[in-house]
């Protein structure tokens, strides 16, 4: 009893028990929230892609829409007017926005703090006002429709389609688990150490014999990577993608729900979307008034909060373990 | 020969010139202390000695190769690691983990297999993780293992900063005020741990203000005034010097 007691209470068991719920609950909600929960992971994806380059390596980007949108256009291009196949315009396209990482990331890593933000957000702007201008290639304003959905599954007691909002549900919060999992071991690797050793100190670290950049680029990189399956699924979801995704303002916003998770954490991404989406959804609000209400929750975490949910969960638990022991 | 060869070695920030065409040498496994007044240009000499600055012209020889252009984690990995003035430690960490993130630089696996978690990064893992303790104890902080480093003592502290720079495995440890803002009780402890490092027949480059300490412990010193290199010699030789004394104390005054 002891013993079950323990997992329930452990981290393990609120992982297991939000898996359940994970998978349980779509099939019981109506098609709206469904769809909402679809939005939820990949922004929960994206949000992790921020995650590994801000909370784990110290380096602000409000870049990364703009990988999301590399991603999601690489991918509609691919299929569409290549008439590339799911997973080889799949993974081109993740390949793509990795080289876009890697190529941006050597000068702008180059610069630090304010600067380096500068970059990325000005990268942003440029790769939306193309997918705009480039009308013969993404088809401008209009967006690029016709992305397929994944290839349906043969299953023994039948085809396993995705065109319906339930299967496409699964085939994403499968992607958000792995990305997940191997998330939290690139993290607590000795590679990834050293790029939170990066973001405690920079100078300390490279003394050590750490190639600094060369981590950087690399963290930025693999963000990239993220951010890019983030976009593709998108497209697949979405069958039609427009600039907007791309738009500078999504990549501050999700750097708000990290924030506001908590930055440097594991629940940080899925605490951070799921309060800053759900939110105005469950509250109503006027769209046009969400950017300004995620303005004023990011400046309320940012005075009282700056650690996040997840981190102001942490130090409670701190204090009420040294109570207990003093 | 010589461990570490300076020639001509200048540094100028604008007009000024911090370093100013010095020459020195480093013999393999002695101790050799640079002292000077403030803004003597000496924390400017380590900097450039690891790459941190640029050199405006002159040499660095470690070990017969050339590393004045060498970035600071190329230095490190050739066998020069330093601490700064500013005691720097990850205070965000634990003791442990600070040790364990200086030992990163041994490690071999690459991205794909560290994730995955092939045997052999499990292995280096593992081997990293007892180089990390063997460090810790030979540093005396065996006891704040699990303790967050923000809440050491300045000596702990200290300690702690030698510790991540030896977690290289250096030739050369290059020491920037190891004392500095430690209380007088504390001192011969450090001192100690100074020793034992020698006895590893790690050649030892130290700065530091208190005369005491470097006169009883130096092999050489060298001494610095307005980055030029003023006097060199043993400690008995630079203690008595014209040079040395007017650097420090200003020009006799005969009435």
């Amino acid at each position: 009893m002891e013993t079950l007691k323990n997992i329930i209470l452990s981290k393990t068991g609120i992982w297991l028990l939000l898996l359940v719920l994970a998978v349980v609950i779509p099939p019981m909600v109506g098609g709206y929230l469904t769809s909402m929960l679809i939005l939820i992971c990949i922004w929960t994806i994206l949000c992790f892609s921020v995650n590994l380059i801000y909370g784990y390596t110290g380096q602000l980007s409000l870049g990364q829409a703009a990988f999301f949108g590399i991603g999601a256009y690489a991918f509609g291009l691919l299929t569409v007017k290549v008439g590339l196949g799911f997973w080889p315009a799949f993974f081109l396209a993740i390949v793509i926005t990795g080289i876009f990482g890697f190529l941006i990331g050597i000068p702008a890593l180059k610069l630090r703090g304010p600067y380096f933000i500068l970059v990325t957000l000005g990268f942003s702007v440029i790769i939306g006002v193309v997918f705009v201008a480039w009308i013969e290639l993404t088809g401008g304003a209009n967006g690029l429709a016709g992305i397929p959905r994944p290839n349906p599954v043969p299953l023994p007691w039948g085809e396993l389609s995705f065109e319906s909002l339930l299967p496409m549900y699964y085939f994403i919060l499968f992607f958000l688990i792995i990305i997940m999992l191997l998330f939290s071991r690139l993290v607590k690797s000795l590679i990834g150490k050293t790029f939170i050793a990066i973001s405690y100190n920079e100078n300390l670290t490279e003394s050590l014999g750490i190639n600094t950049m060369g981590r950087k680029i690399m963290s930025f990189t693999i963000s990239a990577v993220i951010a890019g399956i983030a976009g593709v699924l998108y497209s697949s979801y979405n069958i039609v993608i427009s600039p907007e995704i791309a738009y500078f303002a999504k990549g501050m916003d999700v750097v708000a729900y990290l924030i506001v998770g908590g930055a440097g954490t594991m629940a940080g991404p899925f605490i951070g979307t799921f309060i800053l989406m759900a939110l105005p959804e469950i509250l109503q609000i006027v769209p046009s008034l969400n950017t300004l209400i995620n303005g004023i929750i990011l400046m309320l975490f940012l005075l009282f909060l700056p650690s996040g949910v997840s981190g102001g969960i942490l130090s409670l638990k701190e204090k009420f373990s040294k109570k207990r022991i003093g | 020969m010589a461990l570490l060869e300076i020639s001509g070695l200048t540094k100028r920030f604008g007009g000024l010139s911090a370093v100013d065409d010095l020459n020195f040498s480093v013999k393999q496994g002695e101790l050799l202390s640079i002292i000077g007044p403030n803004g003597a240009g000496k924390t400017t000499l380590f900097n450039l000695m690891t790459g941190f600055y640029k050199p405006t012209s002159g040499k660095i020889i470690f070990k017969e190769k050339d590393i004045t252009r060498s970035k600071p984690h190329q230095v490190t990995r050739s066998g020069i690691s330093r601490t700064f003035q500013m005691t720097s430690i990850y205070s965000q960490t634990t003791v442990l983990e600070n040790l364990v993130i200086g030992q990163a630089l041994h490690a071999k696996s690459g991205l794909c297999s560290s994730i995955i978690g092939f045997p052999s990064a499990n292995r280096e893992r593992k081997k990293i993780q007892d180089k990390a303790e063997e460090i810790l104890s030979f540093v005396g902080l065996e006891d704040k293992r699990d303790k967050s480093a923000a809440g050491l003592t300045e000596e702990a502290q200290k300690r702690l900063s030698i510790g991540l720079a030896l977690s290289t495995e250096p030739e050369l440890l290059l020491l920037d005020e190891p004392t500095g803002g430690v209380n007088m009780e504390e001192i011969s402890g450090l001192i100690d741990l100074v020793d034992k490092i020698r006895q590893l027949n790690i050649t030892i480059c130290l700065i530091e203000h208190k005369m005491r300490m470097v006169m009883s412990i130096s092999d050489r010193i060298i001494v610095l005034s307005y980055g030029k290199n003023i006097a060199e010699g043993t400690p008995d030789a630079v203690a008595n010097n014209e040079e040395v004394i007017k650097a420090y104390l200003g020009e006799r005054c005969v009435f």
